[in-house]
């Protein structure tokens, strides 16, 4: 079903930039599928780390001020792993994100802790760059 | 602030002689239902794997239980990530166990091919080429479903044509088969204008049965008719199509 030319190898640097909207996520979700994918996950890893990258952006959207702007996604393949960080660029700034932001946080954070190897994240002048590592032979619970 | 994986606390050992006094059943219990809500918003996180959210909910409400009485302070964890972590690894473990990862993939083949059949149908139905929300009404399917199947379907057009996707259905039974009943250049040029005579809706009848391989009963549903009127059409079209050809050969099964 895939050849060679599908084949996703360590250094490949895929980005994703999208309007910084919740239900534009999906765009995420389904780019880092054929992302794991190509990179040799298998099909439980490539479900984790769908579910992750979805909360990598909820966590990046939420923790931040921005009325509007992007959400931009880097998905780099090394070795065994992939890694991806999610960060926003403000095209606008809006409110502080209130205690509800924490609440999302919280969740993602925890959601995270289950289903890949490294996370984290900072804060950037008022913005979230959060990112993850996950590598492939069922190293996540 | 950096997370990575904890090490998981171990299960308490069980000690069946340990009952709980009235007040630890109440903290139990309370501690329970104030955690209900992670459980339900953790399955929700596993919605889109095909699983009805019901059971989900389920899992991950008897997952929430296991690690109430699981859970030991003593680890220094706080218990909702504990609980957090307990509830995916069910959630994960119920999908595992159902063999998710061979339906998975299954699951996507069957809903490429499903999409061709109610594409062909959406198309007649429509005049125009149907949405991706369109297919995804049309197949139950959610829009994100929809697109995994058509970018997973790139690669699974290069299957080959006889592969079998189930014992009596093998791919090549999809194909249609009009070709195998006029095997030659001639054959098809007499049909050409026979088929231009037929009132477009009876046209379309047959393109749906014979090309685009739908059952009478999915033309019923696409044309709006009953399944008995679409049997009658395509007889009565098949019989102006030999008459119109000249053949009277037997209607292709």
């Amino acid at each position: 079903m895939t050849d060679a030319a599908d084949v996703l190898v360590t250094g490949d640097r895929i980005e994703l930039r999208f309007p910084a909207r919740g239900d534009l996520i999906v765009l995420a979700r389904l780019v880092t599928s054929a992302i794991s994918a190509r990179a040799g996950f298998d099909i439980e890893e490539l479900e984790d780390l769908r579910l992750a990258v979805g909360e990598l952006c909820l966590l990046t959207l939420h923790g931040s001020d921005a009325r509007s702007g992007d959400l931009c996604l880097e998905l780099t393949v090394l070795g065994d792993a992939i890694s991806v960080v999610c960060t926003l660029e403000r095209a606008a700034a809006g409110e502080a994100p209130g205690p509800e932001a924490a609440e999302i946080a919280q969740l993602s954070e925890q959601i995270l802790d289950a289903l890949v190897d490294e996370h984290g994240r900072e804060s950037l002048d008022g913005s979230v760059r959060a990112w993850l590592r996950k590598r492939r032979g069922g190293h996540a619970e | 602030m950096t997370g990575g994986r904890e090490g998981t606390p171990e299960p308490q050992s069980e000690d069946p002689g340990t009952e709980l006094t009235p007040l630890d059943a109440a903290a139990r219990e309370e501690v329970i239902t104030s955690n209900l809500g992670l459980a339900h918003q953790l399955a929700r996180r596993f919605l889109h794997r095909g699983e009805p959210l019901d059971d989900l909910v389920q899992v991950a409400s008897v997952a929430l239980v296991k690690s109430v009485d699981r859970f030991d302070p003593a680890r220094g964890v706080d218990f909702s990530a504990f609980a957090t972590r307990t509830i995916i690894g069910e959630l994960k473990r119920h999908f595992r166990d159902k063999g998710w990862a061979v339906r998975a993939s299954r699951r996507v083949q069957e809903l490429y091919l499903e999409l061709g059949h109610a594409t062909g149908a959406l198309v007649q139905l429509l005049g125009r080429n149907p949405t991706v929300t369109e297919l995804a009404e049309a197949t139950g399917a959610s829009e994100e479903a929809v697109i995994e199947a058509i970018e997973a379907g790139q690669g699974y057009r290069a299957t080959s044509i006889d592969a079998t996707e189930s014992e009596d259905d093998p791919l090549s039974a999809r194909l249609g088969e009009l070709d195998g009943n006029y095997d030659s250049v001639e054959d098809r040029a007499l049909l050409g204008p026979a088929l231009a005579t037929l009132p477009p809706r009876e046209q379309s009848i047959l393109r749906m049965r014979f090309v685009e391989g739908l059952t009478q009963s999915e033309i019923a549903v696409a044309v709006g008719v009953s399944q008995m009127h679409v049997s009658r059409l395509l007889s009565s079209s098949l019989q102006k199509l030999r008459e119109g050809i000249g053949q009277t050969e037997s209607e292709p099964r």
